[in-house]
Formats: C-alpha cells, structure tokens, sequence
C-alpha cells in the first residue's frame, strides 16, 4: 500500500512540474505561428548549401537513391527564393540540373538541363502538387507551399507543440481536403503533417525524423515522406550543411546549367 | 438369395426405417450446405501451385497490375462524340463516384478494398505531358475539371489523341468512346462495383450509352448468375420430369419417388461437397443437373416395369420381387459405369473438374443405393387402393409409343444390314465433323448474345484498341560476370577515349592502373564499379583545373556505361526492338494495342523537343532514355512508370489489349510472338514469359482438353471391361460400346460440324455421355439375354423386348430430354448447351441402343448366343 501512495505521490509532483506547460501563457495568433513556421523551415539563414541523398521505396521495399547537391538562397526573406539542384546519382542522370525561382505572387519558373539530350527545357510551374524525381516527396515540400494558400486553424496546443489545420482556399488545385501539422513550440520548425484525401481519409504522412543546430539555425537533417495509401517512402538526409556562404545571383542562371558552378563540386 | 434379393427384402419388410435414415441423413447432410463458400474465379481451374499461375500472381505484385473493370461512355449522337461538355461532366462525376468505391476489408479492416483510386485510368485521373508556352514543358491531369466551353473539351480530345499511351485505350481513335479503367483489389468485387456504377448511372439523363465490361466482370457475373440459374432452372427441370412421369405413369404416388430420389441425392452430395470444405465452383454448381437426369433414370427403370408388370399379379411384394430380380444386375451396372465415367475426371489436371467428377461419382451411387432400397419401401408404405388403377387405363398393347416400338422391332431386324450401313456412314461423317472441332472458350461468351455484358464487349471492342489484357514480360537473362571482364571491358571502353592532349592521357592511363589494382580485389562486378566510383568522385572532387574535371568526369560516365549495361531496359537497342515487336503484335489483327515503356520514353522525347513528330522516338544513348525518364517521373503519379517496368530495368511489361478473350486469339498472339522472337532475336538476351487472365484461360483450356481426353480414354477402356465383366463376353462387351461410341462420335461430329466452340461446358459433357450413353445399351443387352433365355431364338425374343424393355428405355429418353429443356431458356449459355446436349445424348444414344444392338445382333446371334444355335 505503501508503494502505491509513494508512486502516486511521485505522479502527482511530475504533473505539478509540467504544469502549467511552458510558455503557455503567450499562445501567438495562428498566422504569427505559420509565418514563423514557414521562416524556420525554409527561410533559415541567407543562403543554404547541402548534399542530400534520398532513398525511394515502394510498397514492395525495393529501393532506388537520389543523390544531388542543393543550393538555396533567398533573394528575400520569407518572399522569393533560388534554388539549384545538380544530381550526382543515379550515375545515368548525373550533371543533370533543376533550378527554380521562386516566387509569391505567381507561377514559379523551372528550368530542367538534360545532359544527355544537352537539352535545357522550361518546366510550367503551375502545379506544385508532382512528384519530386519521382520521390514521395512534391516540389511544394522541397520548395514550400505558400503560406497564402491554406486557411489555418490552431486544433490543439501540447506541451510542445501547435497543431493545426490547414485546409486549401483553392480546393481543386490540389489533392488533398485538408493537411494537419505539428509545428515544435520551442523553435517553430515542422516536424509532422498529415494529410487526408477528398474522402478524408489520412494518405499521407511528412516526418521530421531528425533536427539539428546547425550555425544557430534548427535544421532538418533527415525526413520522411510516406504514402499510406500505396505504401513506399522516400527518407531524404542532409549532409555537408552549410549556411551563409554568400551564393552569388549569378549562379542561379541558365548559363550555368550546363556548367555547374564551382559550389556544387 | 442374390443380393439384390436380400436388399429388396429387408427394404419391403422395413420400409419405414429406411425412410428414416434416408430423411435423417439428408437433414443432416444439408444442414451442412449453410457453410456454402462460394467461387466464381476460373482462375481457380488451375491449382494454386501452377507454375504460370504463380508467375500471374508475381507479376501482378511486381508491376503493382489489377484486375481491370472497363467502363465504356459511348456517344453516337454528338458530333463530336464523348468530347461535349456534357459528357465529360458526366465522365468526371463518374469517376469522382467510382473513386469512392472501395471499403475497408472485413476481414482486415485496416486494409481497403475495392477500386484503387491512384490507379485509376480516367481523364481527370491521368497525367499528360504537353507543350506549355514557347519551350515550356507541363504535366498536367488531362482533365483536372470538367470543361466549360466546347473548344475546351476538344483540347482535351486533341491532348488524349497525340498521347499514344491514351490513345486507343482511354479515348477511342473516332473520339466517340472514352474508356475508365478501374483497378481492383480482388475480382470477387466486380460485380458489386458494377451494380453500384449501373445505380449511378440509372440516374443520369442523356445521350451517352454505358457499357460495363472486362473479363472480372464477366467472370464475377456469371458466377452470381449461375446461382440464380441453378435456383430457377434446377427446380423446372424437376418440374417438367414430375410433369412427364405423371404423363407415363399417370399415378402420382408413384412419381413422387423418383423425385424424392433426385432431391435427396442432390442434397446429400451437395451438403457432403460442402461439408467436405470444398468451394462451390462454377463447375461444382453445375452438379445437381448433371445429377439429377442419371438419378431418375433408375427409378423410371423400376416404376416402368413396376407399372406394367403390377396389372399382371396385382401383389406388391411379388410384383416388386419380379421387378428387382429382373433390374438389379443392369441397374448396378449402369450406376458403376456412370459413375466410373464422372470418376474419370479425377484424372484431370484441374482442381475444380476433379471435384466434380468425384462428387457426380458419389451422387450417382448414392442414388442408385437409394432407389434400390428407397423405391420398394415406398411402394410398401404406399396405401394399397391408390395402386389399385396402376397401369389399368394404359393397355401396352395399343398405346402410340408400343405400337411404334414394335413396328421398330420388326424394322431392326429386317434391315439389319442396312442400319449398320447407315449406322457406319453416320460414323464417317461424325468422324469428319469431330475433325473439325475448334477448341476455344472464353468467359464473356458464356452469356448469351444479347446479354449487357456481350453487347458491352462488343461496343467497346469496336471503339477501343481492346478490353482484355495480357501482359508480355521480358526479363533479362542472368550472365555470369566476373570482376575480370568487367574490368576488360572497362579497360577497352577507357581505351576507346582518344586522348587529344597530354593530361587526357594521363588520365586514361590513371584510370586503367586503377582498374588493373581494384579488379582483383573485388568478388563481383558490383564491387569493382562501386570502389572505382568512389575513387573518381574523390579525383574529381580534387581536381583544380576545369580539364581535370571534365575528364574524370567523363570517365565516370564511362564506368556509368558499363555499369548501366545491367539496366537493359534502357539499352536504346533493346527498346527499339520492343518498339518492332509491339508493332509486329498489331499485324495479328487481334491486338488493338499495346502499352510499354518505350511508348513513355518515345512520348516524353517527342514533348521534350517542343512535341515535334520526328522527335517520337527512342533516343540515342541509355542516359538519354534514363533522363526522359526522370523527367517523366516528376508527374502527379511517377510510379505509373513501374507498370512497366521494374525499378532495377531487368525486367519488362507488355500491356498487350486484345480485342477478343477468345483463347484461340489469344493463342494466336503467343504463336505471333513467338515467330518474332525467332525471326528476329533480341540484341540483349531477355526471356519472354505471358501472363494476365486472358492467358490464364488458354493455359486452364489446353489442361482442360487434354486431361479431358486422357480421362475419356481411360473410362472408356474401364466401361468396357466392364461389360465385358457383366456379360462375360468381350463381343457382347464390344456390342455395348456401340451405342455410347456412336452417341459420342455424333455428339461431337455435331459440334464441329455446327462451328460450335469446345468449351468447358462441352469437354465436361464427354464424361456425362459416357455414363448415360451405356446405361440404355447394359438394360436392352440384359433383357436381351434373359427374352432368348426364355424364347430361344432373336426373332422371337425381339418381341419381348419392344414390349417393356423398349418403352422403358423411350420413356427414359424422353422424360429426360424434354425434363432439360427448361435449360434452353437459361440466359448463360453454358446451361443452353448443356440442356441441348443432354437432349441429344438421351436421343441418340436411346435410339441407338434399340435400333443399332437389336441389328446387330440379327446379324450377330450365332455368335452372340453359341449355344443356342449349336
């Protein structure tokens, strides 16, 4: 009997210390924490350089990798950024380049080099909802989703985290009904959504599997992106990070499509 | 006592237990039906362990195929066909509805079964590539909204056209049909999505026709009908056999039993099938019709003699001693040899016909059991008054069918040798007819013309490149390889590299030292290519200079080269020898079209190069095909392309639409295929394998013909030692084949003759012809022998047996003949054939038996009845 009052009492002092949850008094407004969210996971720093491998597996488990070198920079925070992709594997696809700018206020612009056809070709960039090289991953999860483009609602505030709904203002662009996301209350930075279909029903998981400091700035390093529905994922891992390298404008440009600037070596 | 005797005896003086055990026993056997499990696949005609049916099943996962169900939206009114804003608002609304098709699985409900939405093939559910602006790329949903404006759809209609992976398949080529392709999980759901699409459809108004189709479908609705067959035509052919006894017999007392007889024997194998954990198949369903004919026959035997003998003394019991003395050798030999027939077919390769076989065997016994025992109880229990009138009103001696029958008597023997003349040239003919016979079948034609479902195959077969699939594989064949040639042949491709400057050479020769030091090293090519990998990265990540950087970076796209030669399904080589072979595939008439890899790499070339026509090809180098490729994955669905192909490009798929599941079409795919690959041998070793349900089919139907025919034989050759047994003579033996064989020959002469497909349904009938053929041949050969016993001559004999015996066997044929044209009405057509057939063997082979034995034996009888003559 004894033991049983000295665990409840053990219990009883745990809850007292998590309570109240830290910081809970200043809840910000729902735009204030998507806004903040969005900086953290896609904005950090001014420009960004990475070696990121990516693993594809489907329902089956069999695998296939991605490697590529990518390269960020914001012409302005959280408004229009550059990004530059050069593939190292598969080997049959190597030099082979992506670029995007990004912009807010319209379609952004894609560029694709083809080295084997030494082809550069513009890719509309109207729908951001593909597959990124065919991974699970779409470019709006590489490049972000505007934050304009969902309603937002704060469901839930844990210990740590905000959950929110975010449900598309322009419902036949894309395919979902709505997505959740847990956004970490200590550093803003995504590290769950969910996604449910048309007859909602969850079909889609993104994962931040892993988090890091790195120069100050919380870094996603290893991510997940899973398809419930068919099965397969695609774990993606950051390596080689760096932020702040002073990447020039210049490299961010069709010239340098088929030439690979020296930062991707 | 003869054991008949001993039988009847205990039967006459314990009729009431008897019927005891026969009610308990069908109570209790049919209590066992309520566990009935039913399955409708013919996939199930092969064994799960079949070789091609787990290459099917491999196949399927590995390709992530399903079974399709085809639903057809045909406009003939509009001019520009489907392509009006109307009709695609209704198409979107539709697949929006069957997107919602699908549910939890009951038994696991955390799985979905039902429709697989993301592989759904529909406008608003494909993705197209096309030309977006001046050099712009787009993929894009070929119908991300219904249009609003008719210049809008005909856009549409132009994207789908110049998309050869839409064309032909989702849009047919005259713009009047659009085709949805719904993947299901399993194919025991087609029916119920078909329903649910016809509920949704009932609801719209205007002048689109729909059409459902696809082999699950057929399948899956043949299997649900079939059973309402069976619950309606079952029971009218009962009826009308009930309706005709009572027409011969005039006594309905009497004529309950034999249908007592038929009901409990259904009911007893049906419920020991069942009991027994055995699925009711398509085949197993077809068991009460085939069992019911052979169970009556019997009684009718018994009541035939029964009814004309009773007049003469008036007691049961004596009447019933006659009857049996008289009935028992024939009718257990005519049970032994219908039995031993359907048992035959335990010999078949093919789970479900075995099955059948075994159980009609068991039927039949059971039944020739009961109305050994159960008929005299009966007619024991029976009130003695309402005997009292049997057989009065019926005077043998002047009814139409004795006075015909006579005439027939004297006929057979006056003109003997011209019957078996006749008799022979019948045999000719047939012979050539059987010669003719096409062996072929096909699920969609078991329904009758005018069926929806046929109607559907055909609309849609006319308008669209087909609605039945198999599916082609290449795979590569596996060389061994060792890290010694591959290192050779890395060496000879550094060579190849003309070095036009001092550091290139350089280079080249660093990079063969490399090769020379890493390949004993390493156990496998794999090993090599991955040590050297690293090695040139590492110099190229090194190099200060852009030449040095240039040129490992070119050695490392030779080391991709070699490598990459495993990934043969991006060889340029091998492609454009798909390319030939799927055109090859089209010459056959038969193939309406076929879907590859090739025809994705070919279409994303052409949009990469601004969709110009000339660029619809296969490009030059393997990287070039690898980098379409990627380009196409970055669609909506990137893993559309692994229908196609595996991710590790060792091994194919050709997506082959047929316009016809006839199995000889099909066949004649295979043997097209077959002469391609030996005409012209593929530049990179690939084996080639088929699967798909059409497929499926001709590999069940040659086991099926072939088991058959084995089977056949081997009853044949057991009947006949039989009957030589039960006469103890082979020439008497001999003589009681005659009647079956000729009945089988004519039987299937006629199905060659009339064009007729062997099918199941017609292989399966061989067996029932054997059993039933030879029963009319054991009674008049029996009979026979007893009349010249007693009369000591043919001619005079021959008078006996037009009397009773021969209007036994004529009321036979005709109770069971006409009791199975309720059959004929029956909407799937397999029942037809067998209602027709069944009225053909009982026709043929009851005349045969009184026109053909007694002939022969006219000119046979000093031989046939030595002693007698001596």
């Amino acid at each position: 009997m004894k033991k049983y009052i000295l665990a409840l009492g053990l219990l009883l002092f745990c809850g007292v210390l998590a309570w109240p949850p830290a910081g809970a008094a200043e809840i910000p407004d729902v735009e204030e924490i998507v806004d903040r969210a969005n900086r953290v996971a896609y904005y950090a720093g001014e420009d960004f350089r990475a070696s990121v491998r990516m693993v594809i597996s489907d329902a089956q488990g069999r695998t296939r990798e991605r490697q590529l070198i990518m390269l960020r920079r914001d012409v302005n925070d959280g408004g229009e950024q550059q990004f530059y992709l050069y593939f190292e594997k598969p080997a049959d696809v190597r030099k082979m380049v992506f670029m995007v700018h990004k912009f807010l206020d319209r379609d952004d612009d894609r560029w694709l080099y083809l080295p084997a056809l030494d082809l550069v070709k513009r890719i509309a960039g109207s729908d951001k909802r593909t597959s990124f090289v065919g991974s699970h991953f779409v470019y709006e999860d590489v490049s972000g989703r505007g934050i304009a483009e969902d309603n937002h609602e704060l469901v839930e505030v844990t210990d740590s985290h905000f959950i929110l709904k975010n449900t598309p203002k322009d419902p036949d662009n894309v395919e979902f009904s709505s997505y959740t996301m847990w956004i970490d209350r200590e550093n803003f930075m995504p590290v769950k959504a969910e996604y449910y279909d048309k007859q909602d029903r969850k079909y889609r998981l993104m994962e931040a599997l892993e988090v890091r400091s790195i120069q100050g700035h919380p870094t996603v390093v290893k991510s997940r992106a899973s398809d419930l529905a068919g099965g397969g994922e695609t774990v993606t891992e950051f390596n080689d990070i760096r932020y702040d390298l002073g990447l020039a404008d210049s490299i961010f440009t069709e010239r340098y499509l088929r030439r690979p600037p020296r930062e991707v070596r | 006592m003869t054991p008949g005797n001993r039988i009847i005896q205990f039967s006459i003086s314990k009729p009431r237990l008897i019927t005891a055990t026969m009610v308990l026993a069908t109570v209790i056997l049919g209590a066992l039906m309520v566990n009935v499990h039913v399955d409708t696949d013919p996939e199930n005609m092969l064994s799960r362990d079949e070789a091609v049916r787990i290459f099917h099943n491999q196949i399927k996962k590995e390709f992530t195929l399903y079974d399709m169900v085809v639903l057809g939206v045909v406009n003939e009114k509009n001019p520009n066909g489907v392509f009006n804003v109307e009709t695609l608002a209704r198409v979107a609304e539709l697949t929006d509805f069957a997107e919602t098709l699908s549910w939890p699985d009951p038994e696991d409900p955390d799985k979905i079964i039902g429709v697989v939405r993301r592989d759904i093939i529909a406008p608003g559910n494909v993705d197209d590539i096309r030309q977006a602006g001046p050099g712009q790329v787009r993929f894009e949903w070929l119908m991300p909204e219904p249009p609003a404006t008719q210049e809008e759809a005909l856009e549409i209609r132009d994207q789908a056209m110049a998309n050869p992976m839409l064309k032909g398949t989702l849009v047919s080529e005259d713009g009047r049909a659009l085709g949805l392709y719904l993947p299901i999980t399993h194919k025991d759901l087609a029916h119920r999505i078909q329903k649910q699409l016809k509920e949704k459809i009932a609801g719209f108004s205007g002048e689109e026709e729909y059409h459902i189709t696809g082999l699950p479908v057929a399948e899956d609705t043949f299997g649900v009908e079939m059973f309402v067959q069976m619950a309606v035509s079952a029971p009218l052919s009962m009826l009308a056999i009930f309706l005709l006894m009572l027409f011969f017999f005039r006594k309905l007392s009497l004529i309950i039993s034999p249908m007592i007889i038929a009901m409990v024997s259904v009911i007893c194998t049906m419920g020991l099938l069942i009991g027994t954990g055995n699925t009711v198949h398509i085949m197993s369903s077809m068991i009460p019709i085939f069992l019911m004919p052979v169970a009556v026959v019997d009684s009718i035997h018994i009541l035939s003699e029964f009814h004309d003998q009773y007049q003469k003394t008036g007691d049961r019991r004596l009447t019933l001693e006659h009857v049996m003395a008289q009935l028992f050798r024939p009718m257990l030999y005519t049970s032994l040899t219908s039995a031993a027939g359907f048992a035959s077919l335990a010999l078949t390769p093919i789970p479900p016909v075995r099955v059948f076989g075994i159980f009609v065997a068991f039927g039949i016994l059971l039944a020739w059991l009961l109305t050994i025992t159960f008929i005299p109880a009966f007619i024991m229990m029976l009130q003695k008054e309402s005997l009292a009138s049997l057989g009065g009103r019926v005077k043998g001696g002047s009814s139409f069918l004795s006075r015909h029958l006579r005439w027939l008597g004297r006929v057979t023997i006056s003109q003997a040798k011209p019957i078996i003349a006749l008799s022979l040239a019948a045999l000719v003919v047939a012979g050539y007819g059987i010669s003719r016979i096409q062996i072929n079948d096909n699920p969609v034609n078991w329904f009758a013309p005018n069926h929806p479902i046929r109607v559907a195959d055909r609309v849609l077969n006319s308008h669209f490149g087909g609605t039945y699939e198999a599916f082609l594989v290449l795979e590569a064949v596996d060389e061994q390889e060792t890290a010694v040639d591959a290192a050779q042949l890395l060496k000879q491709s550094i060579s190849g590299l003309k070095p036009s400057t001092a550091r290139q050479q350089e280079i080249n020769a660093e990079a063969i030292g490399d090769v020379d030091r890493q390949a004993p090293l390493s156990a496998t090519p794999d090993e090599l290519f991955a040590a050297l990998e690293e090695k040139w990265e590492k110099q190229l990540d090194m190099s200060s200079s852009d030449q040095g950087y240039d040129l490992w970076s070119n050695m490392l796209d030779v080391l991709e080269t070699v490598r990459g030669r495993k990934q043969i399904f991006k060889q340029p080589a091998l492609l454009s020898y798909m390319e030939g072979l799927q055109e090859h595939l089209l010459t056959t008439g038969i193939a309406g079209k076929s879907n590859s890899v090739v025809d994705i790499v070919k279409k994303v070339h052409q949009e990469l190069y601004e969709g110009r026509e000339e660029q619809f090809r296969v490009p030059d180098t393997a990287a070039g095909v690898a980098q379409s490729l990627i380009s196409y994955q970055n669609s909506h669905k990137p893993d559309d392309l692994f229908h196609f192909v595996t991710p590790d490009y060792r091994k194919a798929n050709i997506w082959v639409q047929l316009k016809s599941g006839d199995n000889k079409d099909m066949e004649e795919v295979v043997q097209a295929v077959e002469e391609y690959f030996i005409q012209q041998p593929p530049p990179i070793p690939v084996s080639h394998n088929w699967a798909g349900l059409t497929y499926l089919n001709v590999v069940w139907q040659d086991k099926m013909v072939s088991g058959m025919l084995k089977a056949f034989m081997g009853s044949f050759a057991v009947v006949f030692l039989m009957m030589t047994m039960l006469f103890r003579s082979p020439l008497w033996g001999i003589i009681a084949m005659v009647p079956l064989t000729l009945t089988i020959a004519l039987i299937y002469g006629l199905v060659g003759l009339t064009g007729k497909d062997y099918d199941m349904p017609i292989a399966v009938l061989s067996a029932l012809t054997l059993g039933l053929a030879v029963d009319f041949a054991i009674h008049f050969l029996q009979r026979s022998r007893m009349a010249y016993d007693k009369t000591g001559s043919w001619r005079e004999a021959a008078k006996i047996m037009f009397e009773e015996p021969a209007r036994a066997i004529s009321r036979n044929v005709i109770v069971i003949a006409v009791g199975f044209t309720p059959l004929l009405a029956a909407p799937l057509l397999t029942y037809k054939t067998v209602g027709f057939f069944l009225a053909a063997i009982m026709a043929i082979s009851g005349l045969a038996t009184m026109i053909i034995i007694p002939a022969l034996i006219t000119l046979l009888e000093p031989r046939m009845f030595p002693r007698r003559t001596l």
